[in-house]
């Protein structure tokens, strides 16, 4: 595929840092769960990304003082999480992935106990709540109980539950997950609510990619316990730029010219992306272009999403994970689905 | 039959007035350029959404422990804290109420005047002790059966809607989540159990006008009934969270407290009954306090072939089983899955 990403990507953050950790290694036995990793998360929102075993649920855990790390330091808000974990805990707020709230309690009582629960005089706590709920989006159902909540409001809720003592940093396990489009796109811009008026932080932990680029500008990406890549989006998406190009009429010659002439070129039939790394790389598309005869009908900066730039870590890496464009892009035979017997076909 | 009409060019149109309304007044012959759009109204958005911001003051640990004490204790009374079962509500009720059937005799020999009444249902030290640690009703219909519904799903319920989450992702450590969840099924166990001895106790001193020489001279075998009814409570409860912390669901841990409790009851009964051999009792929770509340208070031991203190031994042992128990399940409770 010609692209050259190191196994870990590094790109220089601000100095303003809610999370850092120094060679944070934490073994169960003989099975390293994190290793050797070196984090820094600035303010803001920041994504963590990893595939099922990547070592998210233990970094979580061993960020919020749950668990102690085997070697290694680090700290939360400034405060280290070896040793002053309630410390930390009391000033985040932690969305669990899964449900996390009682069923036969109202949402304005599950979220006033979870503030009783970090210290808060009742009263105060009730006022919040109320406040908290409001801001999630079901301030009217706030007397309803739980158990017959919808799966978007029980997320609004354990939100709710999070941000009871407005936090410093939120840590969210999976918002979006099960969620359909409306309630997503409202937890996705309540999340970015936060970031942006309330100037919290943000770390979300979550497997979909999109929702993760909306709202966060930072990612951490961890693989196998170790650090795959770190920093802005933009800035590592920017590490591979592409140019991608509709061609009609010559593909393949125009293709080849392409490489003949040091360019990396990727195609998919007649749309190419070909890697932007030179600065005339524009002139010598063009150039090819013109010597074989095709016609150029588009050209543009393609901008990568964050699925691609995961995809592109994890190839590297040496693992093939399969995109819902793979998914999709399968043998045709695969896919054919032949008319049934009395129309004459195979029935298949 | 209909009166229909031709509709020719010159035939009336009728229905004018609802065509207006429902088309506006105009004659449709103004231009292009005076027509008005009707429609202007916007989309508004009644929710506006605002993050407030909080600078309160979050207080140390003996008020997060509050939280949790409060939160179990008062869902048996109100809504809006622990959402405590109906049915478990409704039983406590029934045995507070059943608990308090010797006060209420001891009240009415009081009314009649009845010297037999009294010595069957006042202050002495069997009654004291039988308000306690009686098997027949209090220890087969009441105690018991309000200690399983109780520590049913104290733990257990956690495990299974994920609420543990809530409690070890906020600063609470794990011991003060054990404790308080023990001292709060204590507590309410202590409602049915010592409320009523306290009660009876009064019941006594105003019904009969006790003195204070009476007062000190009983009060021996009061707080010996006391703190056998403490190691009651606290024996059951030991057993039953260890089982609730082991299981997700309410049931079990209710039925398998039962099931100790009688079951052992039952062998070490028959064993004793076919081979003459009470050794099996050291196994019955049950028999174990009752024998040691014989010997603190002084009434007569049912178990005699051997001494309390080996009772005593046995209970130590099983509560420390239990709390180990405890201990290590919740130790092992997750929060960012369970």
């Amino acid at each position: 595929m010609g692209r050259r990403i190191s196994p870990v990507l590094v790109v220089p953050m601000e100095n303003d840092l809610i999370i850092q950790t120094k060679a944070l290694t934490k073994s169960y036995g003989p099975h390293m769960a994190l290793e050797d990793l070196n984090l820094s998360i600035p303010r803001g929102a920041t994504g963590l990304l990893g595939q099922n075993g990547a070592g998210k649920s233990t970094f979580l855990k061993t960020i919020l003082g749950l668990i102690q790390a085997t070697s290694g330091e680090g700290t939360v808000l400034g405060y280290d999480i070896k040793t002053q974990g309630v410390e930390i805990r009391q000033r985040i707020g932690y969305m669990p992935e899964y449900d996390a709230l009682n069923p036969g309690m109202d949402a304005i009582h599950q979220v006033r106990y979870s503030g009783e629960l970090l210290g808060m005089n009742p009263v105060v706590a009730m006022s919040r709540a109320h406040e908290a709920l409001q801001f999630v989006g079901i301030g009217e159902q706030r007397y309803r109980d739980i158990g017959s909540f919808s799966t978007g409001m029980k997320q609004a809720t354990k939100l709710a539950c999070a941000i009871i003592h407005d936090p410093a940093l939120v840590i969210a396990d999976e918002p979006s997950n099960g969620l359909d489009m409306k309630t997503r796109e409202f937890m996705i811009s309540t999340l970015n609510t936060m970031v942006n008026d309330g100037q919290r932080s943000v770390l979300m932990a979550s497997h979909l990619m999109d929702d993760v680029e909306r709202v966060c500008e930072n990612i951490v990406l961890l693989h196998k316990g170790r650090l795959a890549a770190q920093g802005k989006i933009e800035d590592l998406k920017a590490i591979d730029r592409e140019i991608e190009i509709h061609v009609w009429g010559g593909a393949t010659p125009l293709e080849q010219r392409m490489k003949d002439s040091g360019l990396t070129v990727r195609r998919e039939g007649r749309v190419m992306r070909i890697a932007h790394t030179q600065e005339d790389t524009t002139r010598l598309i063009l150039q090819a272009a013109s010597e074989v005869g095709a016609q150029i009908r588009q050209m543009h900066e393609y901008e990568a999403s964050l699925e691609d730039l995961f995809l592109t870590i994890m190839d590297n890496l040496g693992y093939t994970v399969k995109s819902s464009e793979d998914l999709l892009r399968g043998k045709s035979e695969a896919r054919r689905v032949d008319a049934p017997e009395s129309l004459g076909g195979s029935g298949a | 039959m209909s009166d229909s009409k031709e509709l020719t060019p010159e035939a009336p149109v009728t229905g004018k007035a609802r065509m207006d309304v429902a088309w506006g007044a105009n004659t449709g012959d103004e231009t292009n350029a005076s027509t008005n759009v009707a429609s202007t109204a916007q989309s508004g958005e009644i929710f506006e959404q605002e993050y407030t911001q909080w600078n309160g003051i979050l207080n140390p640990r003996w008020m997060r422990n509050w939280a949790i004490l409060r939160h179990h204790l008062l869902g048996i009374f109100k809504k809006g804290h622990r959402p405590w079962s109906m049915p478990t509500r409704i039983f406590i009720l029934i045995a507070f109420l059943a608990s308090l059937g010797d006060a209420a005799m001891t009240l009415l020999a009081s009314l009649i005047g009845s010297a037999e009444v009294h010595s069957w249902f006042g202050v002495n030290r069997d009654n004291l002790y039988a308000h306690v640690l009686g098997f027949f009703p209090r220890n087969v219909l009441w105690y018991p059966i309000v200690a399983a519904l109780l520590v049913g799903g104290v733990i257990s319920e956690d495990r299974h809607h994920g609420t543990s989450a809530l409690y070890f992702s906020r600063p609470v450590s794990r011991f003060d989540y054990i404790g308080m969840k023990y001292l709060s099924v204590v507590l309410i166990q202590s409602f049915v159990v010592l409320l009523t001895y306290l009660i009876y106790f009064l019941a006594e001193i105003l019904a009969f006008g006790r003195g204070w020489s009476w007062m000190i001279d009983v009060f021996p075998m009061f707080l010996a009934g006391l703190i056998a009814g403490m190691i009651l409570i606290v024996t059951y409860t030991s057993l039953g969270l260890s089982l609730s912390s082991v299981s997700r669901g309410r049931f079990f841990p209710g039925i398998g407290l039962l099931a100790i409790v009688f079951g052992t009851k039952t062998l070490a009964s028959i064993v004793k009954n076919l081979f003459e051999r009470e050794i099996l009792y050291l196994l019955s929770p049950y028999d174990c306090v009752a024998h040691v509340g014989q010997a603190i208070i002084g009434t007569q031991p049912t178990y005699d072939q051997y001494p309390w203190t080996y009772s005593l031994v046995s209970l130590v042992a099983m509560n420390a089983a239990a709390l180990y128990i405890l201990a290590t399940r919740v130790s092992s409770m997750e929060v960012t899955r369970e």
